[in-house]
């Protein structure tokens, strides 16, 4: 089982808890990152950029493991669709008084293309 | 059976114009591409449309069509039957490989198709195809949703261990999803295969990502992989290449390499858990890809 491109061991089952991801991420270093910025659609005209600067969430500690694996340059990097929608997912559940997250979610679950920048 | 014991036989199944070839090939590039894996594909589609991304042939000589040529099967020579990949995937070429057969058919309206995937996989058996030296996968590429004996073949004759089911959030495709489950499931304690997850090579309808994962949960496997739709695919398709080769730096050879990490690494092989149809039909209701249809109108003209 594969979630944020984590591997589960198959005797976890096909449902793994939130806090299991979450330990997964405990180490990611947020402290050098600021803001989380997301270029949304693909279109010229209708591309759109987002600013997410909530560091105590689950959803802003996932972007930035995201983006800081196998981007050693630290380059604008593709969301792999499968992993946004896992993260908004669990973000849903555990980040679910944050309203600003939230609503991020709600443009992450759409069929939109993503790009991430950290700053 | 044939082949060494690390060699894993996958196979993938799905609806008929799901996009099964297309993603079979572009997921299989990027195996081969950026993980070094070595491969054979076993095309089991009378279509003969399994192997073309990696020849960048319009179609191969099938096994039943050179059969056919000579006169029997016997007379039929590896070395015709089996074609190394173009380009990436040349045995030459840096990286892994991949090989190429199709099973074939009949002509439209005279025979069994499913005849033709026993014929060949026997034949490349007999011909020594699975003893390839390095060879780390086989995959079948297999037409329909398993109502037909010939097309369960790979896995009535437990030769594909784990299969992937290439879906999207349509219910047609949910439909054959679940149906091919059936089938993995009454063949799952003699020949010993497994689902080994679903592909949701999406339309990009509403809520296809939930309806997708949903239907992977109920049938207790995985969502593996939910590949978007991208233009890319097609403009390949035109040079008959795979996105890997023809692009490999794009959006979408990162979704397909994404993928093929998946399958390399995945160990979630298990026995599914097929819904039934009336589980299924609320499931679509759930997330509004069916209306709800009040009793007392059915049957009734719009105009009653």
């Amino acid at each position: 089982m594969f979630v944020l491109g984590f591997h589960f061991p198959a005797d976890m089952g096909n449902q793994i808890p939130d806090e299991l991801v979450a330990e997964k991420l405990a180490g990611v270093d947020i402290s050098d990152v600021k803001e989380i910025k997301l270029l949304m659609g693909t279109k010229d005209k209708d591309k759109e950029w987002i600013s997410y600067t909530n560091k105590d969430t689950f959803l802003f500690r996932a972007m930035v493991h995201y983006f800081k694996e196998e981007n050693p340059n630290k380059e604008q990097k593709y969301m792999i669709y499968m992993n946004r929608y896992q993260m908004s997912a669990i973000s849903k559940r555990v980040d679910a008084a944050d309203d600003e997250t939230m609503k991020l979610c709600h443009n992450l679950d759409s069929m939109e293309q993503f790009r991430i920048e950290v700053a | 059976m044939a082949g060494a014991a690390s060699l894993r036989q996958i196979a993938f199944y799905g609806k008929g114009g799901i996009g099964k070839s297309t993603t079979s090939q572009n997921t299989l590039a990027a195996m081969s591409h950026y993980f070094d894996k070595n491969i054979m594909i076993v095309g089991c589609d009378p279509k003969a449309d399994s192997t073309r991304l990696i020849l960048h042939e319009k179609a191969q000589d099938t096994i039943l069509s050179l059969a056919a040529e000579m006169g029997t099967i016997e007379d039929v020579e590896m070395e015709q039957a089996r074609l190394w990949g173009k380009g990436l995937f040349d045995k030459e070429t840096p990286g892994g490989w991949i090989n190429c057969t199709e099973s074939g058919g009949p002509e439209p309206g005279v025979g069994c198709a499913g005849r033709g995937v026993i014929t060949a996989i026997n034949f490349l058996e007999e011909e020594g195809a699975y003893d390839e030296e390095g060879l780390d996968f086989v995959s079948y590429d297999v037409l329909g949703d398993v109502v037909c004996g010939g097309f369960a073949m790979p896995i009535r004759e437990g030769k594909a261990q784990e299969i992937y089911i290439v879906m999207s959030g349509e219910m047609m495709a949910m439909y054959a999803a679940n149906n091919i489950s059936k089938g993995i499931l009454k063949y799952a304690n003699t020949g010993g295969v497994r689902l080994a997850g679903l592909i949701c090579n999406a339309r990009m309808t509403d809520k296809e990502y939930d309806l997708a994962l949903e239907l992977a949960q109920r049938i207790g496997t995985q969502l593996i992989h939910f590949v978007p739709r991208n233009n890319i695919v097609q403009h390949a398709e035109l040079r008959r290449m795979t996105v890997v080769e023809y692009s490999p730096y794009s959006d979408q050879a990162r979704e397909y390499k994404e993928l093929a990490r998946k399958i390399v690494y995945n160990d979630m092989k298990i026995i599914p858990t097929p819904i039934s149809m009336d589980d299924l039909e609320d499931l679509l209701l759930a997330f509004g890809l069916e209306d709800e249809v009040d009793e007392s109108q059915v049957g009734k003209a719009a105009e009653a």
